[in-house]
């Protein structure tokens, strides 16, 4: 990780190498953006963290929100006020969000206010695939789709100026490929943030009763042609090549643009090439008049049809016997997982009738010769994890037959062999309203497995659900002291703020107990005895019971002793061990190895969390420290 | 040079990102265009991570296309084979001897595959192959965590990068921490040495 410094150098055409989101973060500052909210997510995490880190230097006002609705309307509240506003989150974050925006789309904005998505074809760290573009289209809101580090800047700055043109907010979407791809970037002037602004009071524009709403309605669809007009001459909706012949073109946006241009070169294809940056509203003329000079259209995108959609909308008014190749009807490109160069060359090939340059077949025989027997190497928890020990504890006691409703976190991989403690996950905050159900439908013991900033998040209306139904659950709550698996941000039980500053910490265990909850306890994981004795007496309770398992991430730990210089002692195996292979079985420990017809522990990846020695038949295992 | 392909690839707390970023840094330096594709969340978490650095004027795409990487930085046996599909005899390979044996190895109780078993599986794809003991290596440079450095160091010494030397070193100064620098100064140097040394002897 770079010194997030250099996104304050004040250097207008320095070049620099940018991840997509450190690059947004620098559009904030170039476009004088005063207040940023967030709510963790990969692939969105990066442009929070950035802004995090500088916001006090930069005079920005930053802050890591409790969901990304409540994200949203703080951002929107203060572009109300007058003052530049920019919320972003992962694309499930806008599902999330989207019953302020849906509405917010009618009220509008005063200021500018950037919506950022960040969408993640192939589900590299997301529960699904979602295409956050008929967002846009839903909610009648701007779309911009920057393919680069380099428009993911520009593109933040012309979204802040198309939504005070429109006093609309509008809508940046990102994938994991433009969010997490470095490139260079040159950066442009600063703009000094304004902080401070006037609510200025107007109960018909802001107040959306039904005899509000209903005339704000019209004027959102009249400000939407008003964006199709930014849209016909955005110099982000662009012909980037002429072909010679005229007959063939690509339309594309975003990362598959810059797999479209490379598969058209590997082809050697005479190809027009459009390349489309403001997808919503489209350039209906623009798009008209370029089909009308060609005989052939192969719309490239990730996800779902949406320009295919458009296109052949627009086909039918403006060139009605053009050929229209994507993925609708006959299959050219998938439209499930992200796209690569391969995969747009073999969908080009096959409308071109032109032959790839390479077998990639003969390749993939070949791969499967020396990847046939490679064991895989799934994500799992880290060596010393506390949540390994916790969901170690509800195995033990809950064993096969209870079920399991897990959360969106770390915690996720614990449904993987052998800990097998995730029978059922969907999305944030889920597990503790679904395993009401199951208990409910089922009688059999359930537990609720929530961390702890996924808790704050969407937890606490399913908690109090339980009390207020009586549902008997077990809400296991594995708090961990830190927002885990999106890189270590605080939350509200952390005692910090997304400013760096020192505030009130709110305590899991007071929250349930102010829910009404009538058994809490606190308890940690790697006191295992313990944590049994407390998880069995909640197994007995009448009604919901909440247990918080607090300890400190394993990485936060390791970080901890390394910067103290403080030497690790590796857990060690001795002579007693039998080859039981008890501690492989039961806790699937990336530290625990086999060599030499031997069980043994990685002493560069051990932890010393001690877990192994606490659940050894034999007592052969040694750690320098037993919790 | 048309474009320069490079695969990272290893397992996550490797510090495979930072060693791309160090790639990326350097050629910024030269005033190349360069992509830098990264894997960030939970891919991350002890899984197997792949990283991608290309340069070159006509490069768009962050990652590299099957069978056209120009050199495959391996961090670890099994996660160099899993990449191979990016290789072709053209690819020069460089592989650390760290072997970190995933769960489901420990779980069938079977050891890790001895290297001769690798490397002949890397034959199949390239006869370019180079082992880099980099546990050893970071070692004697004053810690483990920097075999990253190391493998920079010793792809360095193939002269194949289309960056030179002194950018990766100061890409290195500016992004990794003043108290970490000499040791990590001192591992580039001997993965270098060590593959120079080697490609005298053969």
């Amino acid at each position: 990780m770079p010194d997030l410094r250099v996104l304050l150098a004040d250097s207008p055409g320095k070049r620099v190498l940018l991840l997509g989101n450190e690059a947004i973060a620098r559009g904030i500052l170039e476009v004088g953006v005063g207040v940023v909210t967030t709510y963790p997510g990969t692939p969105a995490s990066e442009i929070g963290d950035s802004i995090s880190e500088i916001a006090a230097e930069a005079g920005i006002y930053m802050e890591y929100s409790i969901n990304e609705i409540v994200a949203t309307e703080v951002a929107g509240g203060a572009a109300n006020s007058g003052v530049r506003a920019l919320t972003a989150m992962k694309h499930v974050g806008l599902n999330v969000a989207s019953d302020f925006v849906m509405t917010l789309a009618y009220a509008g904005v005063r200021s500018g206010l950037v919506i950022v998505t960040a969408d993640d074809p192939e589900c590299y760290s997301s529960q699904n695939e979602q295409d956050n573009r008929f967002y846009a289209l839903l909610a009648n809101l701007p779309c911009l789709e920057p393919s680069d580090s380099q428009e993911a800047k520009d593109m933040t700055i012309s979204a802040i100026e198309i939504s005070e043109k429109l006093e609309l907010p509008v809508i940046l979407r990102t994938t994991t490929r433009v969010s997490h791809t470095r490139v260079p970037v040159v950066y442009g002037k600063f703009t000094k943030p304004v902080l401070k602004g006037e609510f200025l009071k107007d109960v018909k524009r802001l107040v959306m009763v039904p005899a509000h709403s209903r005339p704000k309605h019209p004027v959102l669809l009249k400000s939407m042609e008003k964006a199709k007009e930014i849209s016909e001459t955005s110099l982000y909706n662009k012909i980037t090549r002429e072909g010679k012949s005229g007959k063939i073109s690509i339309i594309s946006s975003s990362a598959a643009y810059n797999y479209a241009v490379e598969a058209a070169d590997l082809l050697g294809l005479d190809v027009s090439l459009m390349k489309l940056g403001m997808t919503h509203p489209v350039p209906e003329k623009f798009i008209g008049k370029f089909l009308e000079k060609h005989e052939k259209i192969i719309v490239v995108e990730e996800l779902e049809p949406y320009l295919e959609l458009h296109v052949k909308a627009i086909a039918k008014d403006y060139a009605p016997n053009i050929e229209i190749y994507g993925k609708m009807g006959k299959q050219y490109f998938p439209r499930d997982g992200e796209l690569s160069t391969r995969i747009v060359a073999t969908g080009l090939a096959k409308v071109t009738g032109k032959k790839l340059p390479m077998n990639f077949e003969k390749i993939n025989e070949k791969y499967a010769e020396v990847s046939r027997n490679l064991p895989s190497r799934p994500p799992i928890l880290c060596a010393g994890c506390p949540h390994r020990a916790s969901m170690y504890i509800m195995k033990k006691v809950g064993g096969e037959k209870a079920v399991y409703s897990t959360d969106i976190g770390c915690y996720a991989l614990g449904a993987a062999p052998p800990l097998k403690t995730g029978d059922i996950m969907t999305c944030m905050g889920a597990s503790i309203g679904t395993a009401q159900g199951i208990s409910k439908a089922t009688e059999t013991p359930t537990f609720a497995i929530i961390g702890d900033s996924t808790f704050f998040h969407a937890g606490i209306p399913g908690l109090i659900n339980a009390v207020y139904n009586n549902h008997k659950i077990i809400v296991t709550v594995l708090d961990n002291l830190t927002t885990a698996m999106t890189g270590h941000q605080p939350h509200p039980g952390t005692g910090w703020t997304g400013m760096h500053t020192p505030t009130e910490k709110i305590m899991i265990e007071k929250v349930a107990e102010g829910c009404g909850v009538k058994y809490v306890k606190v308890v940690n994981p790697f006191k295992i005895k313990e944590a049994e004795t407390v998880l069995k007496e909640a197994m007995k309770h009448s009604g919901p019971s909440v247990i918080v398992f607090r300890a400190p991430c394993a990485l936060m730990v390791v970080r901890q002793r390394r910067r103290k210089g403080a030497e690790l002692l590796a857990c060690k195996i001795t002579d007693k061990c039998t080859n039981c292979m008890a501690c492989v079985k039961l806790l699937g420990c990336p530290a625990i190895i086999f060599k030499e017809g031997k069980v043994s522990i990685s002493e560069t990846l051990c932890n010393a969390c001690g877990l192994c020695a606490s659940v050894c038949p034999y007592n052969a295992i040694e750690c320098a420290k037993i919790g | 040079m048309k474009e320069f392909n490079m695969v990272l690839a290893g397992v996550g707390g490797q510090g495979i990102l930072l060693a791309a970023e160090i790639l990326g840094t350097a050629a910024v330096k030269e005033g190349l265009n360069v992509r830098v594709s990264e894997i960030h969340g939970m891919a991350q978490r002890g899984g197997a991570v792949v990283s991608t650095v290309r340069i070159g004027e006509s490069v768009f795409a962050p990652t590299v296309l099957d069978g056209q990487a120009n050199v495959l930085l391996g961090f670890e046996p099994f996660e160099t084979l899993r990449n191979l599909k990016f290789a072709s005899e053209k690819t020069l390979v460089i592989m650390s001897e760290e072997r970190i044996p995933p769960t489901e190895l420990t779980a069938k109780m079977m050891s890790y595959p001895s290297l001769k078993e690798v490397e002949e599986k890397i034959h199949s794809f390239t006869r370019k192959l180079i082992i880099v003991d980099a546990p050893m290596l970071s070692k004697k440079a004053g810690s483990l965590l920097t075999q990253n450095v190391v493998l920079l160091g010793a792809s360095a010494a193939t002269e194949k990068l289309p960056i030179k030397n002194e950018s990766l070193i100061d890409a290195i100064t500016e992004l990794i921490p003043a108290k970490y620098l000499d040791v990590n100064v001192k591992a580039f140097k001997f993965g270098y040495e060590f593959v120079k040394k080697t490609m005298a002897k053969s």
